[in-house]
């Protein structure tokens, strides 16, 4: 059996969240319930590969939320995954994706320093962060996007925020060594990562993020942001294909302009639907197929029987495994999310 | 960007502070660990058929008290015991009351499940913060907790269709009390390093594991498990 822990974007999703569902208690309450609330196994999932398996999963809500992060209560972010991590094992769950924030705070706060927990220690095998996936998922997204929306790869700036993050590493070593394109802008705030980033790569060009922006055919956001920044489109390229891979997103609101595209970054698209309720408390079109780079990336390991943290740490993602990762999600019939975000007010058609 | 969650300012045990905090927050656990004694004895007056293993989870409560004690000896604290009977009174009052009126149900969501849970909870997150003496005492109690624990859980399970409506009545009449008694002593705990949001949730998983085990759904776990916590008043 596979698990995906996750987390909501914020407070206020996660109150909307607990009152679709029916958990009042959950549903009228400040930050400080959540910050009480245990991990719960809230999912049951099915889902079928294009080859015919059938393999069963769990989702498992941690009841983190970036809040934490904000207010500086790191132990209590500590203490979402760790019992999540806790909870997962307990039921006996193989292979586990950390989603969206857990597998930062796994590392930001040397997470495998913490692994006894209660009456349990915690086996790292039995977890990935699922980053590898991503990672390749939004390098498809970038090359086949670009051809979607009339940009040439060839000509393409491509900006990548979070460069120096485990998925945004990834990202930039696939653009520099399999994708053929033109210029690579480096955006983080840390100078020192950067400048390994960039002696690493060989090549890119270290910009901050206003800088940026107005010289990128492409934008990859993959930071780690507690909450969205407000993106005027006025003063971006047109076209412009901009890939938000955050979660929560990096790019706050909507952004509407001729010639501007945004895709929902780090995505997926199944070719069957899902057996499965949590994919439609979050804004995709079509639930049943759309959704997590890093939850599918649990599902292949799955399929494939490899019950080991096949993603790891930050800065260790290669290319190899990129395109390893890669070819399994074609066999099982994911494909990257090219569909217009509804972040951009186009028309979704069909 | 590697950032190490803020380490706990250095405890020193010795401190007037420390030990004032401690003389209460002992002295609840030495009672909790008597009442829980008499519970169990009790419970083995209601229930002949298991007053075997029932004398025997009694047995080892006291063992439990005198551990504590020493713990309270090392440190040269004296327990604040009038207080930590008055703290006890109203859940107490309620098994009192429950066992005359040979309510077994009730009786054992108050000893077996809440109160063990409530223990099983504080002891997991004193042990990082204890003192090397009383963090070995306390390792040994947690282990025996989850085995009593076990008992009650059991038992409940074998019913659980006829115990179901008492174990949500009593869950509904004493989870609130619990919330009210961690939150009286929330000055004492920080005190002693030990956080209250910590100790609910550990509250959360041991209980509605074991509400889980004996037969009710992931979503009347929730529920009853989160029963009075938001509205219990804040200090
Ligand atoms: N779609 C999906 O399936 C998944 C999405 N994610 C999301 O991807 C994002 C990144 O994850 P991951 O790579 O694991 O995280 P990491 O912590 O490894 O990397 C985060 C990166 O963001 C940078 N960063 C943080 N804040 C800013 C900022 N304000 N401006 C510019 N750069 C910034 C960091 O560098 P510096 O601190 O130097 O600025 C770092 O390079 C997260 O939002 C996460 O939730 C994660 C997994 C799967
Ligand atoms: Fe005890
Ligand atoms: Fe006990």
């Amino acid at each position: 059996m596979f698990g995906l822990i996750g987390h909501l974007t914020n407070l206020s999703h996660a109150q909307r969240v607990a009152r679709d569902l029916g958990y009042d208690e959950y549903a009228s309450h400040d930050l400080e319930f959540w910050c009480m609330a245990p991990p719960q196994a809230v999912d049951e999932i099915t889902i079928t590969s294009v080859t015919g398996q059938v393999i069963h999963g769990q989702y498992v809500e941690s009841c983190f939320l970036p809040e934490m992060l904000a207010q500086g209560r790191f132990k209590t972010a500590m203490r979402k995954i760790l019992n999540a991590m806790a909870l997962v094992q307990k039921r006996g769950i193989d292979i586990t994706a950390l989603g969206g924030f857990s597998s930062i705070i796994f590392e930001n706060f040397s997470l495998d320093k913490l692994l006894n927990v209660r009456d349990i220690t915690l086996d790292i095998q039995r977890f990935t962060t699922g980053n590898t996936h991503t990672a390749y998922i939004l390098c498809q997204q970038v090359e086949q996007g670009a051809v979607r929306y009339g940009i040439d790869p060839a000509k393409a700036t491509v900006a990548v925020v979070g460069a120096t993050g485990d998925i945004g590493s990834a990202v930039c070593r696939w653009l520099t060594d399999r994708a053929g394109i033109h210029e690579l802008l480096l955006v983080a705030r840390d100078a020192e990562r950067l400048d390994r980033l960039q002696q690493e790569l060989g090549t890119g060009r270290i910009l901050p993020v206003e800088e940026a922006l107005p010289k990128a055919d492409i934008v990859v956001w993959v930071a780690s942001m507690n909450q969205g920044m407000a993106i005027d489109p006025a003063g971006l390229r047109t076209p412009c294909l901009l890939i938000d891979g955050g979660y929560p997103k990096n790019m706050a609101g909507t952004l509407q302009r001729p010639g501007i595209h945004i895709l929902d970054g780090g995505m997926v698209e199944h070719s069957l639907d899902i057996d499965w309720q949590i994919m439609s408390f979050l804004n995709v079109p079509n639930p049943a197929r759309q959704f997590f780079a890093c939850f599918a990336e649990s599902m292949l390991l799955e399929f494939e029987g490899l019950h080991f943290n096949f993603s790891w740490g930050r800065n260790h993602i290669t290319v190899e495994k990129m395109a390893q990762i890669g070819s399994l999600s074609k066999k099982h019939g994911f494909r990257p999310l090219l569909e217009p975000s509804q972040r951009s007010g186009e028309l979704v058609h069909g | 960007m590697n950032r190490t969650a803020p380490s706990s300012a250095a405890l020193d045990y010795r401190s007037d502070t420390y030990r004032d905090a401690y003389s209460r927050i002992n002295a609840i656990v030495l009672e909790g660990e008597r009442e829980a004694h008499a519970n169990y004895l009790t419970l083995a007056e209601m229930l002949p058929d298991h007053a075997e293993a029932l004398k025997k989870l009694a047995a080892m409560e006291n063992r439990h008290f005198k551990g504590f004690q020493s713990c309270a000896r090392n440190l040269e604290v004296t327990p604040d015991d009038p207080f930590a009977r008055a703290y006890f009174e109203q859940l107490d009052g309620n098994f009192q009351q429950a066992a005359a009126e040979g309510d077994l149900t009730t009786c054992m969501v108050i000893q077996a499940l809440i109160i063990e849970c409530f223990a099983i909870a504080a002891y997991n997150v004193y042990i990082p913060v204890a003192d090397a003496f009383a963090r070995k005492v306390t390792e040994g109690v947690v282990k025996d907790e989850y085995t009593h624990l076990n008992f009650g859980q059991q038992w409940l399970k074998e019913r659980f269709v006829t115990v179901r409506e008492g174990i949500e009545r009593a869950n509904a009449q004493n989870l609130p009390i619990v919330w009210r008694m961690l939150n009286a002593v929330e000055a004492d705990t920080e005190v002693l390093q030990m956080d209250k949001e910590a100790i609910v949730e550990d509250f959360m998983i041991a209980y509605g594991e074991a509400l889980g085990d004996i037969g009710f759904s992931m979503r009347d776990v929730m529920k009853m498990s989160a029963r009075g916590l938001a509205s219990a008043p804040r200090q």
